[in-house]
């Protein structure tokens, strides 16, 4: 039985058995693919793999608006089965209403995200490749690593072409702070392109240094080619080598950075009260 | 519960990007992008990602509304069509068919439109029929398809990313259309050189590799010292232009008009800059040239296109896959509303109203005898308001916002007898209306529209119209039926039958085929793949045409009185008028206030800080903004975006018509500038 065949069969059976009371997966129809909510049998053989499509962003949105008793089934890539492991850790998912179906990445997939993890933690559908080492990368090392200065002026020109679109951030699984600091006057000027790059990127990136689960949905959604995910290399490898510790690879290890806070807060720790800045809906 | 995912077009800029809307209970909660679609691919701009915040929202219109002594009175849809016929009938009857006068809607689908022209055409025996394709580009129209054969882009958007040059004249796609911007991004990470033309400043321009800032309206000038260079060199395509084109001569022989000299005094450019681009774009293998406002919203507007379809011409840089002219049109379905025929001297698909042949073919189908006159344009309308026109009808577009001079229009729009506008909000237009129906939004309704690469796309309803508001099919199935014309159409794929048809470059298109990914015009038979760039092997007239055109300066230059050159146009998070976009609540969280963007040399003058409240006045009008000092506007000009109904920019701008296409030249006018005393 080939992948995709094995792949509608194990959703059907999901929705036979009444083990979910939906799954969450691709859709080819007449229109092409998108997302969909398979809720009824008949449906699944619309069932599609491809394109890759991170869909844990629309788990979540799923879940926020459906009934607290459903429970989704959602056919997870590596990253996606990361990135909702590390919500549900921070509280954001409940865990006993999600049901994950492991879908491995192949080689190019694998390839063109430089994923260094492109397997769930258990594969139900394809067969797990290899990872990819991104700092082996000759297209991506220039923005990861070499001479500051060249780095941060290859930075400044690919931040230059920022449309300010904020698709990184709408289309990230792990941004979900409402309201954003990206749109808060205070940190981020309004009504201009190029954002800010100082403070719009590098915000960005430092709100998910320890969040991000390397998915690439930011440098997807970016309609100027900006390499985003090499934004946040450095940090996830720092965090790894330094801490052993990788967002959304389980749901118990702490990040280091709330860890380490909880048991003696660092100097500097608690804001001042002007950064608080009014009009966004701060709450206290 | 019930979830869905709909995928459909963006409403906005004529990218034409894929949306998905997420569907909960029939109410459109978040709209993300289509990572399927053969445009965005996944990526969208702040507009796009935002587009279905305005579609709930309150101020929607939801009944029609009928004005007596001056307020709005809510009435039926029978009572609403009754009055509509009655009227338009009643000025027809009394002062003969061309007293009525109708403005379509690139803002509406290609079926909308079509059947919008055939109720005025049909219905009243007038060509007075057009929209607002005459303020952005009539004069693209009007150039290239004398010059070629067709006004529309000769490439599609994706041959941007295989040119090895890109040069941009007179636009700021970063902000205006933002996925088109990432393509040609995209050829330059490939190593493509783009230039960008244009006096201010913009985010093109930061990331050009070279940007010729020169002098406001003096693109004829500077592209006529760019040909000479390229004669004089011997980098013209000698072979191309005697087998291709015509009447080279007459522009060989303009060019002694045009020493280098004089072409660089009156353009700014220095003559070694220009000779320098001049060379890049003649010597590139294959070269795209993209254009938009800042050449068309000029009095020489036209000559401007001609300009730039000589150069393209003389190197031989069009009719290949990675080679051609490409015009940027505005809005969603502006290209739609043009190949619908909203114009009042063609018929859909482009064919002429004095042409007996062509109306012949249409009265057979439509059943009725066609003028055979041209009608008036969207500036012409409102001119003879009160005195040639005496009933109109807008379907979905605002020109109180929109049209230069707006305390002008206003005045002349009082004048009529019988005024009505069909919208979704109450537009600045709307309010002066006697009668106002409420349509329908593109999340409400099915259709197609046709984006600026002419990709005809299939727009799917994701929620119904609020209240009483009908989709515009519907109204004017049910006016034109009351008016005595045959419009028993099952639904818009029925008109688009018909319309392709009758529309020999729509001729094989029918809704079944757009299902996936849509088809790009000419696609003239059922088993036609579409055509991704035009002009393959000869142009579309025959042989393309040279034109000489003639240079004329902005018609009011900045003297004593308004020392500075004014300049309207947009920004990243608003939509023309501003109707949708300023009632997204994020799109309007972005950019708030009206703003006037101002160098700090002429701030200073006037004693003006950041973000104080200024007042920018013209010999038309005067509105009081607040101030945004940049750079990026040269000394002794104002950028001020038109979205703001608080400060309209359009208050202040003039009627100077370019005179072949009749737009207006919104991109230079005089003004003057003074910081506004706080009361």
């Amino acid at each position: 039985m080939n992948m995709l065949e094995h792949a509608k069969k194990m959703v059907k059976t999901l929705i036979e058995e009444g083990q979910s009371d939906g799954v969450l997966g691709l859709i080819q129809l007449k229109s092409g693919v998108m997302p969909h909510l398979f809720q009824e049998a008949g449906e699944v053989n619309n069932l599609t793999l491809s394109p890759k499509w991170l869909i844990a962003k629309e788990a979540v949105s799923l879940l926020s608006r459906l009934p607290e008793t459903y429970r989704l089934s959602v056919v997870c890539r590596g990253c996606d089965e990361r990135a909702l492991r590390e919500l549900i850790k921070r509280n954001q998912v409940a865990k006993a209403r999600l049901h994950i179906v492991g879908l491995a990445c192949d080689a190019d997939q694998a390839k063109a995200c430089l994923c260094d993890t492109p397997v769930p933690s258990c594969v139900d559908i394809g067969t797990p490749v290899k990872g990819v080492d991104p700092f082996c990368d000759p297209d991506a090392l220039p923005f990861i690593s070499g001479e500051m200065q060249v780095r941060q002026n290859l930075w400044q020109k690919e931040f230059e072409k920022c449309i300010k679109c904020y698709g990184c951030r709408n289309a990230c699984p792990m941004c979900h702070c409402s309201p954003c600091k990206l749109a808060d006057e205070l940190w981020v000027g309004k009504g201009q392109i190029p954002a800010d790059t100082i403070s719009f990127h590098l915000i960005r990136a430092f709100h998910l240094a320890d969040t991000c689960v390397g998915c690439g949905a930011c440098q997807d959604a970016c309609p100027v080619g900006i390499p985003l995910m090499l934004l946040q290399l450095p940090m996830r490898k720092v965090l790894d080598k330094e801490y052993k510790y990788r967002a959304g690879m389980d749901i118990v290890q702490q990040s280091p950075l709330l860890s380490n806070l909880t048991k003696a807060p660092s100097a500097g720790l608690n804001l001042p009260a002007w950064t608080d800045s009014l009009g966004t809906g701060h709450e206290n | 519960m019930k979830i869905d995912y709909v995928k459909t077009v963006c409403p906005y800029c004529g990218c034409g990007c894929g949306l998905i809307l997420e569907v909960v209970d029939g109410v459109i909660v978040k709209t993300r992008p289509d990572k399927d679609h053969p445009v965005s691919r996944g990526s969208l701009c702040i507009k796009g990602w935002n587009a279905h915040e305005f579609v709930h929202h309150p101020d929607r219109l939801t009944v029609p509304l009928l004005k007596k002594q001056g307020k709005f009175y809510e009435i039926s849809w029978d009572e609403a069509i009754d009055v509509a016929t009655t009227r338009l009938r009643q000025a027809a009857d009394t002062y003969g068919p061309d007293a009525v006068a109708g403005l379509s809607s690139a803002r509406c689908s290609n079926e909308e439109n079509y059947l919008f022209q055939k109720l005025i055409r049909a219905g009243f025996h007038t060509n007075n029929v057009d929209h607002c394709a005459r303020l952005c580009h009539g004069p693209t129209a009007a150039a290239m398809a004398r010059a070629l054969g067709s006004g529309a882009m000769t490439n599609s958007i994706d041959d941007f990313t295989g040119a090895d040059l890109v040069i941009m004249f007179g636009s700021n796609a970063a902000e205006t259309h933002p996925i088109i911007m990432g393509r040609i991004y995209e050829a330059c990470a490939k190593g493509a050189t783009l230039i960008v033309v244009d006096p201010r400043t913009t985010e093109p321009a930061k990331n050009a590799d070279i940007h010729l800032p020169l002098n406001f309206g003096s693109d004829i000038p500077l592209i006529s010292g760019m040909i000479g260079h390229i004669l004089d060199k011997g980098l013209a395509d000698q072979s191309f232009i005697d087998e291709q084109t015509q009447d080279f001569e007459a522009l060989k022989d303009s060019l002694s008009e045009w020493p280098m000299e004089r072409a660089a005094k009156i353009c700014g450019i220095a003559p070694d800059m220009i000779e320098k681009v001049a060379q890049l774009y003649a010597k590139a293998k294959n070269a795209c040239v993209v254009f938009c406002m800042g050449i068309t919203q000029h009095s020489c507007g036209t000559a401007n296109v001609h300009a730039i379809c000589n150069l393209a011409m003389l190197c031989n840089q069009v009719g290949r896959p990675f080679a051609g002219i490409n015009p940027l049109r505005g809005q969603n379905n502006v290209q739609g509303a043009c190949d619908m025929g909203a114009l009042p001297n063609l018929l859909p698909g482009y064919q002429d109203v004095t042409n007996s042949d062509v109306r012949a073919k249409f009265e057979s189908v439509w059943k009725t005898v066609l003028p055979q006159t041209p009608g008036l344009t969207v500036t012409e309308v409102t001119a003879a308001a009160g005195e040639k026109v005496h009933a109109l009808y807008i379907m979905a577009e605002n020109p109180m916002m929109s049209d230069p001079d707006i305390n002008h229009v206003r005045e002349r729009l009082g004048k009529l007898d019988f005024f009505m506008v069909q919208d979704i909000f109450m537009t600045e237009t709307a309010k002066l209306a006697d009668l106002v129906l409420p349509g329908a939004c593109f999340a409400e309704k099915t259709g197609t529209f046709t984006n600026t690469e002419r990709r005809v796309q299939l727009l799917r309803r994701a929620s119904l119209p609020p209240g009483d508001a009908l989709d515009d099919f519907t109204i004017l199935c049910r006016l034109a039926k009351s008016l005595g014309l045959d419009f028993n159409y099952k639904d818009p794929a029925a008109v688009m039958d018909e319309l392709a048809s009758l529309t020999p470059i729509y001729g094989g298109i029918n809704f079944e085929r757009l299902e996936s990914g849509g088809l790009l015009w000419p696609c003239p038979n059922p088993d036609h793949p579409g055509t991704r760039y035009l002009h393959k092997g000869s142009f579309s007239r025959g042989k393309g045409l040279f034109v000489v055109p003639e240079y004329t300066p902005p018609q009011e230059m900045p003297d004593q009185a308004y020392p500075l050159t004014l300049v309207t146009g947009r920004m990243f998070s608003h939509y023309h008028t501003g109707t949708m976009t300023r009632r997204s609540a994020t799109l309007n969280h972005e950019a708030d206030k009206p703003f006037a963007q101002i160098h700090p040399k002429d701030a200073k003058v006037h004693g003006i800080s950041q973000g104080d409240p200024v007042r920018v006045s013209t010999r038309r009008g005067s509105i009081v903004l607040a101030a945004r000092l940049t750079s990026d506007v040269r000394p002794g000009s104002l950028f001020i975006p038109f979205h703001f109904s608080e400060a309209p920019a359009n208050a202040l701008t003039h009627e100077a018509l370019d005179p072949v296409s009749k737009i207006p030249e919104f991109k230079a006018c005089a003004a003057k500038l003074e910081r506004e005393k706080s009361k």
